[in-house]
């Protein structure tokens, strides 16, 4: 629990301007893909890694360059157990992507290419290694079918 | 001429090197700063870093931009910029499988390499490579 206190986040707040659509959806659409949380409808946050940090460091300059503006932090939790309820919401999120995959495995027309696509989607998206992650590629790694070692 | 870059070069840093020392300066040198340092050294073009000339612009890497400032039109650099985008930058249509593991190849050679400047050298025969491949493949854009 103390562990997870010292996780530094990265947090990203920005307005952009209401017109024209396309631009505000491409950027909310980012943000999905990056698997970051908003919180309050105001904040969107990351673990802090390399990866993230320069995801939202280009992001914030692309909002600027689409007549908005960000401020990007680094930071640390310092509320008692906030930082283990924010790793839980983001674990949680990925859980159920995972979980989606394992039903649709259980299917007999399984689409495998979709499915393996979709993982790799999901992981990339998997910042604190969720154990169904792994079960989730064992499976579709058994689902490939054909000679099986 | 000089150019400069922040520390711990990746895909997009080292595709930009390979593109500046075949394409735009034989004789370029690299200086490397620490992520964040200002000012950046005077007399040097910088590359790669936020909010300068030669950075992603409208959601494209600074490869892409590159190729649109010295107007290189070569569609096999077109292609590798498409790859370099698709690896280095948040994208919904993904058409390159090859940007994941040169991603990550970039990744583990700085890994690998004693300094930024051996990682770029090293980092050239990637992209040699990756040019020679797709010079063989017929043009897609």
């Amino acid at each position: 629990m103390e562990q997870m206190q010292g996780i530094l986040w990265v947090l990203l707040v920005y307005k952009i301007p209401r017109e024209p659509t396309a631009s505000r959806a491409a950027v909310w659409r980012k943000l999905k893909r990056l698997g970051a949380l908003l919180l309050h409808d105001a904040v969107w946050v990351l673990p802090a890694t390399p990866w993230t940090r320069e995801q939202f460091q280009w992001l914030a300059v692309e909002i600027g360059e689409l007549g908005g503006e960000a401020h990007l932090w680094e930071s640390h939790l310092l509320l008692n157990g906030q930082a283990e309820a924010l790793v839980h919401q983001f674990q949680a999120r990925v859980e159920v992507a995972y979980q989606e995959i394992l039903e649709d495995l259980s299917q007999e027309d399984a689409d495998l290419v979709a499915l393996s696509r979709k993982y790799q989607q999901v992981r990339a998206q998997d910042y604190f290694h969720s154990a169904l992650g792994i079960q989730v590629r064992e499976r579709l790694m058994s689902a490939r079918g054909g000679f099986t070692s | 001429m000089k150019w400069v870059t922040w520390e711990q070069v990746g895909v997009d840093r080292i595709a930009c090197a390979w593109l500046i020392t075949k394409y735009i300066d034989h004789e370029a040198e690299f200086l490397f700063v620490p992520a964040g340092q200002k000012p950046l050294p005077e007399g040097a073009e910088p590359f790669d870093i936020p909010g300068v000339r030669l950075s992603h612009h409208r959601g494209h890497c600074t490869f892409y931009t590159m190729l649109r400032e010295y107007d290189l039109r070569d569609p096999v650099l077109q292609r590798i910029a498409r790859v370099v985008d698709e690896a280095d930058t948040v994208q919904d249509v993904l058409l390159e499988p090859a940007a994941t593991g040169l991603d990550v190849i970039c990744q583990g050679i700085r890994l690998i390499s004693p300094d930024d400047q051996v990682a770029l050298e090293r980092g050239r025969l990637l992209y040699d490579a990756l040019y020679a491949q797709f010079a063989s493949e017929p043009t897609q854009e």
